[in-house]
């Protein structure tokens, strides 16, 4: 124990930069996680928050609300399915907007018909919509109060309806974009202001309920087999199996995976060259008594000072960011990615050290002697 | 510099673990770069095809394609805009398709395009109506000449006629048609986006200035090719956080590089020392050094390359958004060069203070 401090004391700079690497790897891990967490939440989160337990596009709609359509007799269908207590319409359209006098955005918008079956299902301020031109924005882009006007309109000529945004939902995103909530009616106006050409207003999917004693998974079994068109999906899946959830997860496991393997790499190569460096006096420390397992644990507990430092300053710099935005993409401090990361990469860290604690091992005192530890 | 190269062909266990570390960073930025550029590729296909000037958008668009609404009577001002020499619509439909051969919920995601001016790849005279030229990525699906796609829940058919290459959409691979059949697919699957007769989304121009047409219109926003790429959801902010990560990862070599260098160095002092002391200079020391970090990171490059290209045969289409490019391949390892460059400037000092004399007698 001594030993390993002092030693650290006295290398400052070699140990300094190796923990600044690990920080830096530690940092660049969870600010990934972050990132990745965050584009999740922002193109699905809005699905995931949406109140209804089971939600039914159409086949064709390859699992995005943008792409589903529910036309009549597919709905009718649905809404018959035995253990459908209730459904609703869920519609989705994306407008170029103006948030009070700022420059133009764009907003996605959902509108339903029922507030049960697709409003969000939490609000992190402020209400439900009550009334006609009323809306939930997704918290990370509106506040409450703003006056939200679709620019079709103006370009018509016409001022535009403004929606006031009356609530605040968090982590309601879709599509990375910002979000609004709002009923059907001001969905339905949204639409044919923005296309003039358009002759009536479909419902992307429906929000099922199932009945009492129905569970979501069996509603989803039922609902797919009553017609080759209809898509059920549970809440939960709706947002998982949307298209480019799983690439993004694939491709961000890969960099987590290479990352990992860097961090312990560098850490058992660093500890190595120590131990070949150190060899002669270690040599000499085993000849006049000191026992293998001391050398061992002093080079464990530098392991650990490194690789705790480095953990700490690497979650230090991480904090900061973490209270971020990234364009539309909210990063949040994940607690549970730092405990994970930090349990992995420790273990990691002391398993990469084996190859320098066996070299410390084989050691033979009688070296000492014979100059044999100086080489 | 002989003593450097032989002591890597003498002792190359010393420097295997860098090497291969300095490989895992090379096949990450590799494989970070190949990310980008797959992401990017399969994004702006369809607009990097354009042989064209600009792309104009109505003006509310946002310039996003399916939000812009160009009519008959801002096309027309728009092919009366000074220095204009054609004009050609263009729309785009994001759908489900069903191939012959998939399950009937196995459906493939294309996007089908009907244009007027030829992009790059496909004839000046679009197909008939029921035809299209598809992108090559959907052969993996199945699809050949001749294969009848069925289009969204009207299963409106189109017949593939040929095929176009490096033309991906929003990720997706597209289908290359007549205005026409773009109309008659989309109002038929999705009445919500429906387009009455003569209206597009987007206008592709040859000739004429932004200013000139967008001044015409008095109802548009004109953008260059480029301008209109930069602009697709996701291309910029992707580049963005993507350069940041190769960056940071840059760091991280450098140091690994000073690291592992520095580490070398301390061993070498007693070495160096008396190499000074025959007349040896500390540019000569240090230059070995540098030669050693070089070869290291030349053999991880290599090993790096040939592992992002090996990836790169084996992921499916379709898995991950990854492509491999000399340029990119050769920017990773021109990166990782001025990383052990860098790193290795942190020996110089070390190499510059040892002392001869002190080295000589440094033993006693």
């Amino acid at each position: 124990m001594f030993l390993a401090l002092r030693e650290v004391r006295r290398a400052k700079a070699r140990f300094g930069l190796l923990t600044a690497a690990i920080a830096l790897l530690v940092f660049l891990i969870l600010t990934q996680q972050a990132i990745q967490n965050g584009l999740l939440t922002a193109f699905v989160g809005a699905i995931e928050r949406q109140s209804a337990p089971v939600l039914v596009y159409s086949t064709d709609g390859e699992r995005t609300l943008q792409g589903s359509v529910i036309a009549p007799p597919l709905e009718r269908r649905i809404r018959a399915v035995p253990g459908v207590a209730a459904a609703g319409r869920i519609g989705q359209s994306t407008f170029t907007v103006r948030v009070d006098d700022r420059e133009d955005s764009d907003a996605a918008m959902i509108g339903y018909d029922r507030a049960d079956l697709g409003a969000p299902d939490e609000l992190s301020a402020g209400r439900l919509p009550r009334a006609p031109g009323e809306a939930v924005g997704s918290a990370a882009d509106f506040s409450l109060g703003d006056r939200v006007r679709l620019q079709a309109e103006r370009a018509q000529g016409d001022a535009g309806r403004a929606l006031r945004v009356v609530g605040l939902a968090r982590d309601a995103q879709l599509q990375v974009t910002p979000t609004l909530f709002v009923a059907w009616p001001d969905y339905v106006a949204a639409v044919e202001a923005a296309n003039p050409d358009v002759k009536k207003v479909l419902p992307s999917a429906l929000g099922v309920r199932p009945a009492p004693g129905v569970s979501a998974a069996a509603l989803v079994r039922r609902v797919n087999d009553a017609s080759e068109d209809a898509d059920a999906l549970t809440r939960a899946d709706a947002a998982r199996k949307s298209p480019g959830v799983a690439q993004v997860r694939r491709s961000f496991q890969v960099i987590f995976l290479l990352y990992g393997l860097v961090a312990p790499l560098v850490t058992g190569l660093f500890f190595l060259i120590i131990t070949f460096q150190k060899s002669a006096a270690l040599t000499l420390l085993r000849a006049i008594g000191a026992r293998s397992a001391v050398l061992v644990r002093s080079l464990l507990v530098q392991v650990l000072l490194v690789m705790a430092g480095g953990l700490a300053l690497g979650v230090a710099l991480y904090a900061p960011l973490s209270q971020m935005t990234l364009g539309s993409i909210t990063l949040r401090f994940d607690p549970g990615a730092v405990l994970f990361w930090s349990v992995l990469l420790l273990v990691l860290g002391l398993l990469s050290a084996v190859v320098a604690a066996r070299r410390v091992l084989q050691i033979d005192p009688i070296e000492a002697t014979t100059g044999g530890g100086a080489r | 510099m002989s003593i450097a190269l032989r002591e890597l062909r003498r002792r190359p266990g010393r420097f295997v673990v860098a090497t291969a570390i300095m490989t895992l960073i090379a096949i990450l930025l590799m494989f970070l770069g190949g990310l980008l550029d797959g992401l990017t590729k399969g994004n702006t296909g369809a607009f990097r095809a354009q042989r064209a000037d600009f792309m104009v958008f109505s003006a509310t668009s946002q310039d996003s394609l399916v939000r812009s609404r160009i009519d008959p009577a801002v096309r027309a001002r728009a092919e009366r805009a000074p220095g204009v020499t054609a004009v050609g619509g263009l729309g785009s439909l994001q759908i489900g398709s069903r191939v012959p051969g998939h399950g009937p919920r196995d459906l493939v995601p294309v996007v089908l395009f009907g244009y007027e001016l030829a992009p790059r790849g496909l004839p000046a005279r679009p197909p008939a109506r029921g035809e299209a030229y598809a992108d090559d990525v959907l052969r993996s699906e199945g699809v050949r000449a001749g294969t009848v796609i069925r289009l969204g829940p009207q299963r409106t058919p189109i017949r593939v006629i040929g095929f176009v290459n490096d033309t991906e959409y929003s990720g997706q691979p597209t289908l290359w048609g007549s205005l026409g059949n773009w109309r008659a697919a989309q109002d038929a699957n999705r009445p919500g986006s429906r387009v009455g007769p003569g209206v597009t989304q987007a206008l592709v121009v040859r000739g004429g200035t932004p200013e000139a047409i967008d001044r015409a219109t008095g109802a548009t926003h004109t953008l260059t090719v480029d301008g209109a790429i930069r602009k697709l959801p996701g291309v910029s902010q992707q580049e963005s956080v993507f350069n940041q990560i190769i960056g940071v990862t840059v760091v991280i070599a450098v140091v690994v590089v000073a690291l592992f260098f520095a580490l070398i160095t301390v061993e070498r002092v007693a070495l160096y020392g008396v190499l000074k002391a025959i007349g040896a200079s500390s540019g000569t020391l240090f230059a070995g050094v540098l030669l050693q970090a070089v070869l290291v990171t030349l053999a991880a490059g290599a090993v790096g390359a040939a592992a992002a290209l090996a990836l790169d045969a084996v992921i499916p289409p379709g898995g991950i958004p990854f492509t491999t490019s000399a340029g990119r391949l050769l920017a990773s390892v021109a990166f990782l060069l001025v990383a052990a460059v860098i790193g290795c400037a942190f020996s110089l000092r070390r190499v510059l203070r040892v002392d001869p004399a002190a080295a000589i007698g440094g033993a006693q």
